[in-house]
């Protein structure tokens, strides 16, 4: 924004006052301290929220002040100079404190978000882990919404008060709080979506479904001696490696409980290890549908979390994921 | 040109041509009987050809780029002393424990059934005449034990049932035997041969059908043989060798009773075991010999006949050895694989009763769709299924094997149950080589790990890989 800008746009501004008594004028600069003032005095060069926050038409789009026909050309130009006269006293502050910032939405949206947690900071809170678990935006939406180039720190603060309001016990909740913190969050919540448990059907089968690298596996389980039927091969023709076969079966090995089931696999994709541990993880499920007070064993086991790792894709100009080609001197 | 060789070996016409009804076709089979080798050593002329190289440890001036630093090796191995180790069978391991208790099998235990579920020894005759029929094979564990000792299983107490029926009843059982890898197939083979043994039978192995037809040894047309099949001398001598060794409580109390007519002179006090040491020492004789001796062994009043095989899916592909058109002979036209497959197909009878049995092998098996058919086909028979397996009309079929196989039966080797794991776990125990308190969490673990209670790949788990 140019210096020469907004002289004109307050002068214009007052002259569509008119014959504003001065008390009234005398309350502009009151504006800086306040953020929650009732007029809308919010400046921002931030072209999404402007139109958000401001409800009256906003002023750079009047061309022109509005022509009063009542007053003729004198009482105007003396409304101009007084207004002049005015402006040498006045110092103007911009009601945002990012007004001079490159980033202003960003750092109204911090602030906007502190004022809040000092306002609310004496409510009772949750126990930290208690709070409903929400997804807040990534630094990407976020971005992409204010349109400003802010970094993973700046966000990560926004998003550590956010976590703390979140805490605000839900029944002193104040609506204020959850307006402003739903503008954060992501438009669906992941964790509101929960898979439907899984039971046991009239066979007596649980099934259970496990991945690893590119394996796949399904696996039912049902009572039974410690029988192994994977793809329709027992466990020795599957699986050639021992350490493999100890794999498969290790959710129910590790909690002395491979006598007591039956188990039906069927396995595809990636290799023999990934298959094996596929089926590893695919067991774990199906036993915790039988026997769900057995998590933190299989936990301890390390058959419940799915190993995320896979093959780390090749990069152009590069040989394989990472490695470089060989240097040569010309 | 007209092919000299031909036109010689007319002149040196036998005096059987005359026998044969088509003197064109008695004609072209003669010219055959020539034997005939087609190694590369034999068809090179001398003195043709690149020269062999320099004989071993020679110096030799080398100027090239690609010199190569000539080592001393050392003394090689003997010719076939490699292959003698790898063949060797250990029997014993003196640092395993003596187990108490170990009962041997006997004709007794065998017929009341009172071994079923145990762990049983071998008595040293019958260990010495599994060895001379190569019943034991060296991929098995018996160098784990201090004494060869199986367990009796379900599977063996049915073999032992059929066995009693041949004896009662003078009929031939056919069998093959199918199962898993390391399912213990040729084990089983090998409990039906000691039983066999022990029951005073005459017993008669191809320890492994691989050699028949891996064109290891030297083979001969058969003279008159239509459509023409082919001798293993070398083999047969071996396997008459095998015959006379290992039955030879049997076959010397038998004496002939029919003219053998033989090429050979033989006195009248010549045994049946006596005329297979000859058949084994004439190797040109070997064939007529084993047929003079199969002929005697089928006259009434004599003792009942096991034939078996391991591998059987070599004999059911064509073999390595190559025809005079150089095309690959069919396994079945040797003739003894032929004779092995009359027996096994019921089209010849054992007429004092007795068993064929074939074990297929879950590790080296060539691929012999006809073969793996039939075996599905002789199951779902078994289960009493409505709707049999076909074998798809578009697909070319080894017709042979499967007219062959048509209504052979099979027994099916399954995992051992707990108890018979338990059994033998225990044995490992006791044995010292498995250093471990056998109770119920171990033998299931074992018994899931070895894939539903396969013993072979219990015994790998448990006592082999053991750290």
């Amino acid at each position: 924004m140019s210096g020469g800008e907004l002289p004109k746009s307050l002068l214009r501004a007052f002259a569509s006052l008119g014959g504003f008594p001065r008390s009234q004028l005398r309350s502009i600069p009151s504006s800086r301290r306040g953020l929650n003032q009732s007029t809308p005095k919010y400046f921002s060069t931030g072209a999404i929220r402007r139109a958000e926050t401001i409800d009256e038409v906003p002023r750079s789009n009047i061309a022109a002040p509005p022509i009063s026909f009542s007053e003729d050309a004198q009482d105007i130009q003396k409304a101009e100079e007084q207004a002049q006269k005015l402006l040498k006293r006045l110092r103007v502050v911009p009601a945002s404190a990012s007004y001079f910032s490159a980033k202003p939405e960003a750092t109204d949206d911090f602030v906007t978000l502190d004022t809040l947690l000092r306002k609310y900071s004496t409510l009772p809170v949750v126990p930290a882990g208690h709070a409903p678990r929400v997804a807040w935006k990534g630094l990407h939406h976020y971005k992409v919404k204010v349109n400003e180039p802010i970094g993973p720190a700046r966000y990560a603060r926004i998003v550590a008060i956010l976590h703390r309001l979140n805490h605000i016990h839900p029944a002193l909740m104040p609506e204020e709080v959850t307006t402003a913190m739903a503008r954060f969050k992501r438009d669906i919540n992941p964790h509101d979506i929960k898979p439907r448990p899984s039971v046991i059907d009239e066979w007596g089968r649980s099934k259970g479904v496990g991945r690893r690298k590119t394996s796949s596996a399904v696996a039912w389980l049902v009572e039974g001696e410690g029988e192994v039927l994977i793809n329709g091969q027992t466990l020795a023709q599957k699986f050639g490696r021992l350490h493999d076969r100890e794999s498969a079966v290790w959710a129910l090995k590790s909690t002395q409980r491979l006598d007591k089931y039956n188990i039906f696999g069927l396995v595809k994709g990636g290799g023999v290890t990934g298959q094996a541990e596929a089926m590893a993880l695919a067991v774990a499920k199906a036993l915790l549908v039988q026997e769900p007070a057995l998590k933190p064993a299989l936990r301890r086991a390390g058959v419940v979390t799915r190993d995320p790792r896979k093959v780390e894709r090749k990069k152009p100009g590069r040989i394989k994921a990472r490695k470089m080609p060989t240097w040569v001197k010309r | 040109m007209p092919p000299s060789i031909c036109l010689r070996r007319l002149s040196l016409a036998p005096s059987d041509l005359t026998a044969h009804a088509m003197a064109s076709r008695s004609l072209l089979a003669y010219t055959q009987t020539t034997s005939f080798s087609h190694s590369a050593s034999l068809s090179a002329k001398p003195g043709q050809g690149k020269p062999a190289g320099p004989a071993r440890g020679e110096r030799t001036l080398n100027l090239g780029k690609n010199k190569k630093v000539q080592r001393d090796m050392g003394k090689r191995p003997a010719p076939g002393e490699r292959k003698a180790l790898r063949k060797r069978v250990v029997l014993s391991n003196t640092n395993a424990l003596v187990v108490e208790g170990l009962n041997d099998l006997t004709v007794s235990n065998i017929e009341t059934g009172d071994m079923q579920g145990q762990v049983v020894g071998l008595s040293e005759p019958v260990i010495d005449q599994l060895r001379a029929v190569e019943a034991f094979k060296a991929t098995q564990g018996w160098y784990l034990f201090r004494r060869p000792a199986m367990l009796m299983r379900k599977e063996t107490a049915q073999l032992s049932a059929l066995m009693g029926d041949v004896e009662a009843q003078k009929k031939t059982v056919r069998r093959i035997l199918v199962g898993d890898r390391a399912s213990g197939k040729s084990t089983l083979l090998l409990q039906g041969l000691a039983m066999a043994f022990m029951r005073k039978w005459v017993v008669i192995n191809f320890p492994d059908a691989k050699d028949i037809v891996s064109a290891h040894t030297e083979y001969a047309p058969l003279p008159g043989s239509n459509p023409l099949q082919y001798t293993q001398n070398a083999y047969t001598a071996n396997l008459l060798a095998q015959i006379a060794k290992a039955n030879s409580a049997v076959l010397s109390t038998i004496v002939p009773s029919t003219d053998l007519r033989l090429p050979i002179p033989t006195t009248r006090k010549t045994t049946l075991a006596d005329l297979a040491v000859l058949g084994s020492k004439n190797p040109e004789l070997s064939w007529p010999i084993f047929n003079a001796l199969w002929t005697e062994l089928t006259q009434p009043g004599r003792p009942p006949i096991i034939l078996a095989v391991d591998g059987l899916a070599h004999i059911m592909t064509p073999s390595a050895y190559l025809s005079a058109e150089a095309k690959p002979i069919h396994a079945h036209d040797l003739v003894v694989v032929r004779h092995f497959i009359d027996h096994l197909s019921g089209k010849s009878v054992l007429p004092n009763g007795g068993m064929v049995l074939a074990a297929t092998s879950g590790s080296n098996q060539p691929a012999s769709p006809a073969l793996k058919f039939s075996v599905q086909l002789a199951e779902a028979r078994a289960q009493g299924a409505t709707d049999l397996p076909m074998w798809n009309p578009y697909e070319l079929v080894d017709q042979r094997v499967m007219e062959v196989l048509t209504d052979v039966d099979t027994l099916k080797l399954h995992g051992l149950d707990k108890q018979d794991s338990r059994t033998i776990m225990e044995y490992y125990a006791a044995s010292g080589m498995l250093r471990k308190q056998v109770d119920e969490p171990l033998v299931s673990h074992w018994w899931t790990l070895a894939g539903n209670g396969n013993i072979g790949e219990l015994e790998k788990g448990s006592v082999k890989m053991r750290a």
